[in-house]
């Protein structure tokens, strides 16, 4: 095999340059260098171990605003040029549409993001084994109801993203993650029942120690040993934290700008109106210190921000790729997201409903007989119609106090509603996924159970 | 317990370093299959060939040999290239047309419990070598192992297509989808926006293992997935359908695009007028065909082999033991003609087989990869699966399905007062260990004294699977397993999946809708 030398920035300017030459108006490069090891314990036994290295590049090219795709993990030379010819002609037979246009103005990557951790790039795969026993210890030893965990993971990953077009030039960084991940089983006789806590972080030293994620993951299994349905009512309901988080996440598509623009979101049509209430406040937030959405720039050159897209209540913006920006007549907001396999789609970046002013003790304290949400699961969200249900788990209420855990029932609300109910909301944001809310509480839903 | 001998710091930034020779490695080889005209030529080629030049028999010894230097009771290196189209109708207009090429392969040794698995972006020798002996270095203390000498194993395929449908012409698939969105349009016109996404795959796998097989493969993939949105003042509501399969050419005609494009938009339009769900515990039947999804929740999951051979699926041990109504007998069969889940081979080079999972309410059997059976001290079932080489296998499922009963599936509305009929479902999800699961469904029915009335808008439903699956009452005589549109995730893995039922009768499941 040829060894001449060359770098990925050659390699991708040259790909661009053949597009081009080849009939391409505009093109661009993206190319994702990962590398990354997890190691997972079971019972003290090293259970798996992993270690590995991605690269891929995408290439993005559009003829007379029409747009073709192409992505390989297959670099040799002649297998890309012969994939950017097949992609030009595939573009030809797409409709030509006059938001199809790439980002056409450089700016400085933002920088001070300190999404890159020289410890973590410095981590070796075994120094993984150790953390990951420790989550696993210190969840059996909270309690004799835990003997055993299935899904207890210590892992990182450090990545390069290396981005062209034919206006921006070449640009580059790089970002570190590592995770800590422990899901405990608690067993009472015939009973079991998991109990999951995770953490993410850029930086090591920000996770949580193995310590308090093995020690919570075993207190959230044990919680749900007992559970049962309750009957079906309407009631206060309190989402903790970290289901919030998740009900945020759900939430996310009805602000994605396509979405809005094809009719798909029941916000379309809502601007500047109440939406939710004035407690309530959402943000994007592409440039949060150490955030685990925070880059530079997006998936497509375009600057990242911070967007408030809920100002008190009242809807303030959606977001955008360059191309749905362009359809609404609005400037981009830098959520292109994407990996190299797949074209910008407008994503989340730190995606989270802001701190309020409440105790979540006092949230609980204040609420006679009602539904306190742990956790979430299944598909409930319907982003066109703007409703919600879904299955969860969590403690029931009564004289503002937990009494008894509850699993087996459902929680269902019309979105546009529920968030106008919103009561009040805790001052406990924390940012262990790139969704992430406080403790909020629901005025009123309704309660399926038996 | 720690490794014996370190994964070596140098030993990634190898890894590492393999990138810029895999972009520098220059002129030879190259895809032939891309040289001519298009895939067909690709597939009249031969299946695998380009692999099968690359990872030859000796080759293959020879990774497998460094995979087992220290020890283990497997070892396997699995090489994959697929080559897949997607393209996006939106608005009207074909947005954009993708082709992917990925291709690469990994390399993996368990001993036990104990996994060690590492992969290369690229098909290189070299680069296979050091991924033989990143994944070796799980094992320790053990004495190297000598793999048999891989042989070539031909495997009977469950359906032989003439000519695949990823294989016809660009031209075929765009004219497709423009005739389904002018369908989904011109059905009604509240109908305010269509999108159809199409996604096709040849996929050529390898597959080495240490105890002498060398398989090659080729599957061919087709998905085309129809959402219009209907709306009516500030109403909006999405409908869903689909279509596809592992089909020739020849199903698209036979299976009328358009007429499942308008069934799409027929269910928009009644949800904007669509009533809200019910709330708690009611009799509940649910319809043919994808509410299989069912089935796949509440009971598939928890038979796969890594939960059963670690003791937390609530099914461990129940071999043999009645765990559900006697009515059901439940299937899992990746021989299935045409279908979702189907394969020759499954992803460490087991043949794919019909496995009955429950027969008169008795599990019968788990579905198995290699290393859970061997857990077990049992016989993998051929349901080893991964999503790319990026993955090991895991236990999943193929199409899954609740067999054919005996009731008319209209009497099994009989006698029903009040009560919840699921006519189109969305995604589920399950807790193995505790059993509690639930599923989405899109549009519902109310029933009430035996008949099926106004329709309702969507709602979760949710259960314990060991009581549900407790309380079928009856099952229709319509059995349908679904092969257009499954997909299921499991520890990140995503894989294509066909899930079944006839009609069902439950005498109570908890519906999540918001009226009470």
């Amino acid at each position: 095999m040829a060894q001449t030398s060359t770098t990925v920035q050659e390699t991708l300017e040259r790909v661009r340059t053949l597009a081009e030459r080849s009939g391409a108006a505009e093109a661009e490069t993206y190319f994702e260098f990962i590398t990354l090891a997890e190691a997972r314990v079971r019972e003290r036994e090293v259970e798996l171990i992993q270690q590995s290295a991605i690269t891929g590049l995408g290439l993005r090219v559009l003829r007379d605003r029409k747009m073709g795709f192409l992505y390989t993990t297959d670099l040799r030379r002649n297998v890309i040029d012969e994939l950017v010819l097949r992609t030009l002609a595939l573009a030809d037979q797409a409709t030509p549409r006059d938001e199809n246009k790439l980002p056409d103005q450089a700016f400085p990557p933002q920088g001070n993001l300190e999404i890159f951790d020289d410890a973590i790039a410095a981590m070796r795969p075994e120094q993984l084994i150790p953390l990951a026993r420790s989550l696993e210890d210190n969840a059996v030893a909270r309690d004799q109801k835990i003997q055993t965990t299935i899904d207890t993971r210590a892992g990182y990953a450090i990545g390069e993203v290396h981005f062209s077009n034919t206006f921006i030039p070449y640009q580059v960084f790089r970002s570190t993650v590592a995770w800590l991940t422990c899901t405990a089983v608690a067993t009472d006789g015939s009973q079991k029942r998991e109990g999951t806590y995770s953490d993410r972080k850029r930086v090591f030293l920000d996770l949580n120690t193995p310590e308090r994620i093995g020690r919570k993951a075993a207190e959230r299994a044990l919680a749900r040993l007992g559970a049962k349905p309750v009957p079906s009512t309407k009631a206060p309901v309190i989402f903790e934290a970290e289901a919030a988080g998740a009900f945020v996440g759900g939430l996310f598509g009805a602000f994605n700008g396509l979405n809005v623009i094809e009719q798909r979101s029941f916000l379309a049509g809502r601007m500047g109106q109440q939406i939710a209430s004035p407690l309530v406040s959402i943000v994007d937030d592409g440039i949060q210190r150490r955030g685990l959405g925070s880059r530079p720039f997006d998936g497509e050159g375009s600057q990242t921000r911070r967007t408030v897209v809920v100002d008190r209540g009242v809807l303030a913006r959606f977001l955008h790729t360059a191309s749905t920006a362009r359809r609404h007549n609005v400037q981009p907001t830098g959520n292109a997201a994407r990996g190299y396999d797949s074209l910008p789609t407008v994503g989340p970046t730190n995606f989270y409903i802001d701190s309020g002013s409440s105790k979540p003790d006092a949230m609980i304290q204040e609420v006679p007989r009602g539904l306190y949400v742990t956790g979430t699961a299944g598909f409930g969200f319907d982003i066109a119609a703007g409703e919600y249900s879904q299955q969860v788990e969590g403690h029931w209420i009564e004289g503002g106090k937990l009494v008894r855990p509850v699993e087996g029932v459902t929680v269902a609300g019309k979105r546009g509603d529920m968030l106008l109910g919103i009561d009040s909301v805790g001052r406990d944001l924390e940012f262990r996924t790139t969704f992430a809310a406080p403790t909020i509480r629901f005025k009123e839903l309704t309660i399926g159970g038996v | 317990m720690s490794l014996e001998s370190p994964i070596s710091r140098r030993d990634f930034i190898r890894n590492g370093a393999l990138l810029s020779t895999a972009i520098l490695a220059g002129s030879a080889g190259g895809i032939p299959w891309l040289k001519g005209a298009g895939v067909a030529e690709a597939a009249l080629m031969g299946i695998g060939q380009e692999l099968r030049d690359v990872l030859n028999l000796e080759t293959v010894n020879r990774i497998l040999i460094e995979a087992l230097a220290r020890g283990g009771d497997f070892a396997d290196l699995f090489a994959e290239q697929r080559f897949r189209t997607s393209i996006v109708l939106d608005d009207g207009k074909i947005d954009s047309v993708t082709y992917g090429y990925p291709r690469g392969a990994g390399v993996r040794v368990f001993r036990r419990r104990q996994t060690g698995y590492a992969f290369s972006d690229d098909i290189a020798y070299s680069s296979l070598l050091d991924a033989a002996r990143v994944a070796s270095s799980v094992v320790q203390n053990q004495s190297p192992v000598r793999p048999l000498d891989v042989t070539p194993r031909r495997l009977p395929p469950p359906f032989t297509l003439a000519a695949p449908a990823p294989l016809m012409g660009e031209p075929m698939k765009f004219d497709l989808l423009r005739r389904m969105d002018a369908a989904a349009r011109s059905a009604d016109p509240r109908i305010v926006s269509v999108r159809i996404d199409y996604v096709d795959e040849v996929r050529d796998v390898l597959i080495g293992t240490s105890d002498g097989a060398y398989v090659i493969d080729q599957q061919f993939l087709v998905s085309i997935v129809c959402v219009p949105t209907a709306a009516q003042g500030s109403e909006r509501r999405s409908g869903f359908s689909s279509l596809g399969g592992r089909v020739d050419q020849d199903y698209f005609p036979r299976r009328d695009p358009e007429a499942v494009a308008r069934e799409a938009a027929r269910q928009a339009i009644m949800l904007l007028t669509a009533g809200p769900a019910p709330a708690g515990a009611m009799p509940v039947v649910i319809g043919p065909g994808w509410g299989g999804v069912l089935i796949h929740e509440s009971f598939g999951h928890a038979s796969e082999g890594d939960g059963i051979s670690r003791g937390t699926s609530f099914l461990s041990g129940r071999i043999g033991t009645k765990i559900a109504s006697p009515l059901l007998r439940v299937i899992d069969d990746a021989r299935w003609a045409n279908g979702r889940g189907s394969y020759t081979v499954d992803d460490e080079g087991t043949p794919g087989q019909r496995t009955v999972l429950i027969d008169g309410g008795v599990l019968q059997s788990y579905l198995l990869d290699r290393q859970s059976a061997g857990l077990l001290s049992m016989r993998s079932t051929g349901n080893g699966r991964r999503m790319t080489y990026r993955q090991w296998p895991i236990p999943r499922m193929t199409n899954t399905y609740i067999d054919r009963g005996v009731s008319d599936p209209s009497s099994l509305l009989n006698g029903i007062t009040k009560g919840f009929y699921a006519a189109e479902m969305g995604g589920g999800s399950v807790d193995t260990t505790s059993g509690n699961f639930n599923f989405a469904v899109r549009l519902g029915h109310l029933i009430e004294n035996g008949q099926i009335t106004k329709p309702v808008r969507g709602a979760i439903l949710i259960g314990n699977s060991l009581e549900t699956m407790g309380k079928i009452e009856g099952i229709g005589n319509d059995l349908v397993v679904e092969q257009t549109r499954g997909t299921c995730g499991k520890d990140g893995q995503m894989v294509p999946v066909g899930v079944g039922q006839p009609t069902v009768r439950f005498s109570s499941i908890t519906v999540g809708g918001t009226a009470i």
